[in-house]
């Protein structure tokens, strides 16, 4: 009973409190979130993870370049995907938004470069970072979700790993030629 | 078993784990026994996995014990899903988390000036950025090395002179020939005094420099024309130069090589000795690296491990991380030497244009020294020198002299 009545009003009234937040806070978040991704920036360069990296783009610390090698004994071994990492204002409460760059021929990303990831999308949570982004795509790449394809053609392809293998170099070499 | 343990309450089971059950509480350390706890871990301990910084006004999650700021997690809960960011545990509001003042006491324990801390935390942030800058810039500078070394290879054969052709690099003689190859050309890509720009330049401007070497490496394999020859007068818009430690200023083990140098005519006294105090603080850390595994064998490369080793112990160590942050156009004193042989001062300013002209008019590569400025060494500490040395010696490390001088 009381918690039937109480719920709606909570969310009501962090409804406005998100709305002032996000109305008072411009600048003060804006320099909150550079400190966070100036931090993300400086664990990633320290850890010197092997096969991802990433650095902004120019002086633009919220548009970040990344990259991602294919990992050994996967149709993508061998081949190194570029991505752009997108940071909106709301981060890290909201999810950057991450694109391929390089065409992927892959059972859960699109012809645009979109990327179909729960982490990236309903199950974002303020702890991930860009190096934990990197590494889920990675470990994407060698186990796609075939169940919601966004490639359909990649998804019916999948069991045939060789003709993937093929479809990767071809999508891969068609961006460098 | 477990059961008699479990607590049971008409509302709650809390079931406790093995370890739970067995463990006896940690005795409180009451002598004067220290605990040390590394930086990091400690950091990671106090940190908020939300923001990446300290825990301010920590909350902490009522049944999985995750801590966060305040501001952090509450904003984390409005925004995004309900549960804890760490393990996703349901959060239902903030009523799921209480305030942990403990945690709060604990930090101001050990950082009792948060502000303090902050301001290092900047400073760290800060310094960090500028070294991944000078590390994206030396580690161009180690692809241009490379990039010269092959150049270097083709001209060794041929017998030109060193210096040719490099633009804004050289090749200095340490004594040890074969060490050009390894580590003598960097500043190729060196930022350089030839623009007018400051060295603290961007990677893209590195990547521009690059390509303009890119084609010399290209023009000399291509033909097997040597590079162009200084008789056949460059334009003026390029200068050559010869650097040398001042002979009475350095000790000779300090920085004995002399210098070759290229670079346009209208960059000024500034421009090179900054350029110099950058490749000095850069060979300081190469040499350093290079110290161990090289090892005594060869005569030169020992002779400058050695020297790395001498001398880090009190600057360049200590300043390694900060050396190339600093690097400045105080640093060294640029001299000429004047028809009576006094070393003179060059005023930072003018333009190695005009010193040519004022001082030098010969047509040989400008002779320039150069010397740390020190406190005790004023810049006119040159002339007040006893003239007893007329000319200065050849650089006592020498063992190929310059082939400009003939």
């Amino acid at each position: 009973m009381a918690s039937q009545n109480m719920d709606p009003a909570a969310t009501a009234a962090s409804a406005s409190a998100a709305l002032k937040g996000s109305e008072s806070g411009g600048s003060a978040a804006r320099g909150s979130v550079s400190k966070r991704l100036q931090q993300e920036l400086m664990t990633l360069m320290m850890s010197g993870d092997k096969g991802i990296s990433a650095f902004p783009e120019s002086d633009n610390l919220f548009k970040w370049v990344g990259t991602i090698d294919g990992a050994q004994g996967t149709v993508y071994e061998g081949l190194r995907y570029r991505l752009s990492l997108d940071f909106p204002a709301g981060y890290p409460y909201q999810a950057p938004r991450v694109k391929f760059v390089t065409p992927c021929f892959h059972p859960n990303v699109d012809d645009e470069g979109f990327i179909c990831l729960d982490i990236l999308r309903d199950k974002w949570s303020a702890l991930l970072d860009v190096r934990s982004i990197l590494l889920s795509i990675q470990s994407l790449l060698g186990e796609p979700n075939n169940e919601s394809p966004l490639n359909t053609t990649a998804a019916e392809l999948w069991n045939n790993q060789d003709a993937c293998r093929c479809y990767c170099i071809t999508t891969f070499r068609n961006v460098k030629g | 078993m477990a059961a008699p343990v479990n607590v049971q309450t008409p509302s709650k089971t809390w079931e406790l784990s093995l370890y739970e059950l067995h463990r006896s509480p940690q005795e409180a350390i009451v002598d004067g026994t220290e605990v040390a706890v590394s930086p990091r871990s400690l950091h990671s301990e106090l940190m908020c996995p939300i923001c990446l910084d300290m825990l301010k006004n920590t909350m902490t999650t009522k049944e999985c014990l995750h801590r966060f700021c305040s501001d952090c997690i509450v904003t984390a809960l409005r925004s995004g899903n309900k549960e804890c960011p760490t393990c996703r545990k349901k959060l239902v509001s903030r009523r799921s988390l209480r305030r942990d003042s403990n945690f709060d006491a604990l930090i101001s324990k050990i950082y009792p000036s948060r502000d303090e801390y902050e301001a290092h935390q900047r400073s760290v942030l800060e310094r960090l950025n500028r070294l991944h800058n000078k590390e994206a810039l030396s580690s161009s500078i180690e692809e241009g090395l490379r990039q010269q070394a092959r150049y270097r290879n083709h001209r060794v054969k041929k017998p030109t002179q060193e210096s040719d052709n490099t633009t804004f690099s050289g090749g200095e003689d340490n004594g040890d020939s074969r060490s050009h190859l390894s580590h003598d050309s960097a500043p190729s890509n060196t930022p350089h005094p030839s623009g007018q720009t400051p060295p603290e330049a961007g990677p893209s401007r590195k990547r521009q420099r690059g390509s303009d070497d890119g084609s010399g490496p290209e023009a000399d394999s291509g033909s097997p024309t040597p590079p162009l020859r200084r008789n056949k007068e460059r334009p003026a818009s390029e200068i050559e130069l010869v650097f040398r430690p001042h002979p009475q200023l350095v000790h000779a083990q300090d920085y004995n090589q002399t210098r070759y140098v290229k670079t346009t005519a209208n960059a000024t006294v500034d421009h090179l000795s900054k350029y110099l105090a950058l490749r000095i603080a850069l060979e300081d850390r190469r040499t350093e690296g290079e110290a161990e595994d090289r090892g005594r064998e060869e005569e030169g490369g020992g002779q400058r491990g050695a020297e790395g080793g001498g001398e880090t112990g009190e600057t360049s160590r200590s300043g390694e991380g900060t050396t190339l942050g600093n690097i400045s156009e105080k640093q060294y004193t640029i001299y000429i030497t004047t028809r009576g042989g006094q070393f003179s001062t060059l005023n930072g300013s003018l333009t190695l244009e005009l010193v040519n002209e004022k001082y030098w008019k010969v047509r040989k590569p400008l002779e320039l020294y150069y010397a740390p400025t020190k406190d005790q060494q004023q810049p006119q500490a040159a002339q007040p020198l006893p003239p007893q040395l007329p000319a200065p010696p050849p650089p006592p490390q020498q063992k190929s002299p310059p082939q400009q001088e003939g």
